[in-house]
């Protein structure tokens, strides 16, 4: 079970490391096209302005095949070539039947699983050549066909509609739980598997039309490389030259929104660095949620500021994280090196 | 001993290279041939020639994601470990291949 679990993560991340740069392409193209058209109450307004329709319309079909990209190679990653055809069909599918992500991501398993069975049958070795570019497409797409169009299709579109639903009239205290829990996933492994899973979540409710989620994970995201770097400028004396030298490269990961600078200084502390930048980032995403700040492009930290609706609320959602795990980690690295001080004069 | 890996994570921006340069530096330093392709968001680079492979006694993948072109490691033994693996304790990667 165990072994099962950990090829599932396998086989979804393989899915989404592909998915993300269609995010990336059709979020910032389209942030692009509502920045610089007039708003109106019922949106932004393109009549004017064709250029700018024209790129937010390629924005939107970049998102429109993220969903077969996202089940395409999730379907790869299980069962290898032959799967492509069933997964992309799914995953366009899932896009047709308005199940979303949720329905991209079964579908891509299942088309998976059914080419994994499909390709241990045993055949005679003159049927053999055709069966990866003949039989299995045919039977694997005709299958997903069908499940997704008359049996999985209209149960998941309600679901993610009341999921979509739920998220958009979330009370505000609800939304603080969520980005509350969210910051601190973003923080824990630094761009490992946990900070993956919230950084998708927010990044395909991007593409369902709520960018509010990933506002809260950008500003997560970058608080704790600028927060360790702000704290070794801001007492010298506790950090060792080495981490002084991480800490400069912190803060420039951390501008670029790549959480991984944290990682020399949680891989030396873990006990107290990974709690201050949780606290940091956790503050952060709830600044940014309550906010209303929105992130159109799937990534964090002030690169994408161009990308972010109310940005005033985005840097002061930064620089509150940023505080909050800079001024932490150090009280709690005095108080350490006090401790050992006393230790030694006790021992003296 | 010569040894290959593939290094390989969900974004491809940071993790990968990471733990390719780690993974050449301690394999170096315990007197292993080591050559590490990576596959990350820019796709397969120093990427590993069929030579490479053949001579290789083994191959490491520290992945997260599925390793691309996977056929070509057909016949040589694998070890595969998830990526953190080779950033937290890349020692206890190479312990496995002297054992």
């Amino acid at each position: 079970m165990p072994e099962l679990l950990k090829n599932l993560r396998q086989h979804l991340l393989t899915g989404v490391s592909f998915a993300i740069p269609f995010i990336a392409c059709g979020g910032i193209l389209i942030a692009i096209a509502i920045a610089f058209a007039p708003m109106t109450p019922t949106g932004p307004d393109f009549s004017q302005t064709p250029w700018l329709r024209l790129i937010n319309d390629i924005g939107s079909i970049s998102f429109k095949l993220m969903l077969p990209v996202l089940a395409g190679y999730i379907a790869y990653s299980i069962a290898g070539k032959p799967a492509l055809v069933s997964g992309f069909l799914g995953g366009y599918l899932s896009d047709q039947v308005k199940a979303g992500f949720l329905g991209a991501m079964l579908a891509g398993l299942l088309a998976g699983y059914v080419v994994d069975l499909l390709k241990k049958i045993p055949v005679s070795k003159h049927f053999r050549p055709i069966m990866p570019i003949l039989v299995i497409p045919i039977l694997s797409g005709a299958f997903i066909g069908v499940v997704m169009l008359k049996v999985l299709g209209a149960p998941i579109h309600s679901l993610m509609a009341y999921a979509t639903d739920a998220l958009r009239a979330m009370s505000t205290g609800n939304s603080v739980v969520l980005a509350l829990i969210l910051g601190c996933m973003i923080a824990f492994d630094m761009g490992g598997p946990i900070n993956k899973t919230a950084f998708f979540f927010g990044a395909a409710m991007i593409t369902e039309g709520n960018p509010l989620i990933m506002g809260a994970c950008a500003a997560a995201i970058c608080t704790p490389p600028l927060g360790m770097g702000l704290a070794t400028l801001l007492q010298k004396g506790l950090w060792s030259p080495e981490e002084q030298e991480a800490g400069v490269a912190g803060i420039i990961m951390g501008l670029t929104g790549l959480t991984e600078g944290a990682i020399p200084f949680a891989a030396a502390d873990p006990i107290r660095v990974i709690p201050c930048i949780m606290s940091g980032s956790a503050i952060a995403a709830v600044i940014a949620m309550v906010g209303k700040v929105g992130d159109h492009a799937p990534h964090g930290g002030p690169i994408v500021l161009f990308a972010v609706d109310h940005r005033l609320a985005y840097l002061l959602a930064i620089v509150t994280g940023t505080i909050v795990t800079a001024v932490s980690i150090n009280l709690l690295k005095a108080r350490n090196q006090r401790l050992a001080e006393t230790r030694e004069e006790k021992a003296a | 001993m010569k040894i290959v890996a593939v290094t390989a994570c969900p974004t491809g921006i940071a993790h990968t290279y990471m733990a390719a340069a780690r993974l050449e530096k301690v394999g170096k330093s315990l007197g292993f041939d080591i050559k590490v392709e990576t596959q990350g968001a820019m796709g397969i680079e120093n990427k590993l020639t069929e030579h490479d492979i053949s001579q290789a006694e083994f191959a490491i993948f520290a992945v997260d994601i599925a390793v691309e072109e996977r056929d070509r490691f057909n016949g040589v033994k694998v070890i595969q470990v998830p990526l953190q693996e080779a950033l937290k304790d890349p020692h206890s990667i190479f312990a496995k291949i002297q054992h």
